[in-house]
């Protein structure tokens, strides 16, 4: 693989998104969110002025699990079935296919890095302004988290378009495979649980963790955070069916470096044997 | 220079390309005529790789396009019949980004853009392009790595008159250069100026391979070159009976 054409079509793709408004709109949102939520916690509990970064991050948690798969399946299913014509001459280049999809999902991420870090780094800086830095490096954390959440639903954007061809067919099952994680994936496994009793429904559920990447990210932002223990004995009970915090926030970023490379892969092999 | 063997391209039950071969020599214009789904389109695209055979092959140069995909394009310049780049680009951005590609400098993009006349609009967005800039800028970009083989696929298709002009003194310019060209049409008469030969497709085969010559000389027994291919289809149709 020349890792040069792929940076190439990277730097393409990271331009090409950076103009895109609806970048420009998230980004904005995002970063208003993230600002506000940092700022009215507190006063919600009758403080005024800034959360910490620890009480932001998990103030931030759900809005980070609702919102980034949806952005990251939107924008790499705009990216990845684009229109055809265009498809047509960049893969007519003397470019192979993986360098391509590659190139793109880089491209992509790297645009929605910079459009969510802007928020983080903006409310960020305000939380250290106003509290100082206890707590950031478990920020930093969540930041990261967050950015590995987006690249895995990236990677499931590109198999979905590879997979679908159509453009509106790819649209329709990324919406799909947003309800599903987001959504339904906890209903399921919940059902899932009334089939077994005792032990086996607990380590059932905790199987189950590994077959989300949004639980992931939320079990391990958790641990990061010391909130794992406010689930009480469950809580307990999930640290030590992965081993403890460091062990399991290490497992839990294998399962999530799995749900990137995986999905990455067949779409790769579906995407060698398909006519452009 | 590009040779096409027992080409066979197959979608589910329909074969939109059935049993082609043929070649096409160094420096030859060569013309693919045939209706809208005869399967010249599925032809080029197999051609430059874009389309995986069913069965046979296509070899460029020497390279099998379906086993060395990347250094069979490296012989191959190839331009859809829709031409499509970002709208937030500038064209020179466009340029400069499949230069970059085909490992060529900024300043070589840059020179084949001005030879494209795009003085002035070279930082313009391609948002801002009329039809017409849009396919000159896909010629520039077709002319870019200066490439042996020319690929086009229905090049004429969208164009107003004075674009056919253009696309006819481009394909002109880059016969003087040696260059092998393959394009796609419907329109005869197109095929008659430009090619030196024409590969005329109905309902996925090749139906017939003539030279110009050979065509115009059949012309004054058939008549008009739509005489002549409708002849073709007429004899395809009853053998297909």
């Amino acid at each position: 693989m020349d890792m040069r054409s792929v940076l190439h079509i990277a730097r393409q793709e990271l331009t090409v998104n950076i103009r895109n408004k609806w970048t420009i709109i998230f980004a904005i949102i995002f970063g208003l969110l993230v600002v506000s939520i940092a700022y009215v916690g507190m006063m919600v509990e009758g403080f005024s002025g800034m959360q910490s970064f620890t009480r932001t991050s998990a103030s931030i948690l759900n809005l980070v699990l609702y919102i980034v798969p949806l952005v990251a399946l939107t924008m790499g299913t705009l990216s990845f079935t684009g229109d055809r014509g265009a498809a047509e001459l960049l893969y007519s280049q003397p470019v192979s296919r993986t360098e391509v999809l590659l190139g793109k999902l880089i491209g992509v991420f790297l645009s929605l890095a910079i459009s969510t870090l802007l928020g983080f780094v903006l409310s960020g800086g305000i939380i250290f302004l106003q509290t100082g830095s206890q707590g950031i490096v478990s920020y930093g954390l969540f930041v990261a988290l967050t950015l590995g959440l987006s690249l895995t639903f990236l990677s499931l954007a590109a198999l979905v378009s590879v997979a679908s061809g159509r453009k509106s067919k790819a649209f329709g099952l990324s919406l799909f495979v947003w309800f599903f994680f987001v959504l339904f994936y906890d209903l399921l496994t919940l059902g899932g649980t009334l089939l077994f009793r005792g032990r086996p429904a607990n380590t059932f559920l905790f199987v189950s963790l590994f077959g989300n990447p949004v639980d992931m990210v939320r079990v391990a932002s958790l641990i990061i955070l010391d909130d794992v223990t406010i689930f009480g004995a469950s809580g307990a009970a999930l640290l030590r069916f992965l081993g403890g915090s460091t062990l399991g926030v290490v497992l839990l970023v294998g399962g999530l470096t799995a749900w990137i490379i995986l999905p990455l892969r067949i779409s790769r092999r579906v995407l060698e044997r398909q006519d452009i | 220079m590009i040779a096409v063997d027992h080409l066979t391209k197959r979608f589910g039950r329909f074969t939109a390309v059935d049993d082609v071969s043929f070649h096409v020599r160094m420096g030859e214009v060569f013309a693919f005529l045939g209706p809208n789904g005869s399967g010249k389109t599925t032809t080029l695209k197999s051609m430059v790789g874009l389309c995986i055979p069913t069965s046979g092959r296509v070899i460029i140069n020497g390279q099998d396009v379906q086993k060395c995909p990347k250094e069979a394009r490296g012989f191959v310049s190839y331009l859809p019949q829709r031409v499509v780049f970002p709208e937030n680009l500038t064209a020179r951005e466009v340029m400069r980004f499949y230069g970059r590609i085909r490992k060529l400098t900024s300043e070589h993009a840059d020179e084949i853009l001005a030879r494209a006349h795009f003085d002035g609009f070279a930082d313009r967005t391609v948002s801002e392009f009329s039809g017409g800039m849009i396919q000159r800028l896909g010629l520039a970009v077709l002319s870019l790595p200066d490439a042996p083989i020319l690929l086009l696929d229905e090049p004429t298709a969208n164009l107003d008159p004075q674009g056919v002009k253009r696309f006819r003194e481009f394909v002109i310019a880059q016969k003087q250069e040696g260059k092998t060209i393959v394009f796609s049409t419907h329109l005869l008469d197109e095929a008659r100026q430009l090619a030196d030969r024409v590969g005329i497709f109905v309902g996925g085969r090749l139906v017939a391979l003539e030279s110009i010559q050979d065509l115009r000389s059949t012309l004054v027994v058939e008549g008009t070159i739509e005489d002549l291919y409708l002849h073709y289809v007429e004899e395809y149709e009853r053998e297909k009976e």
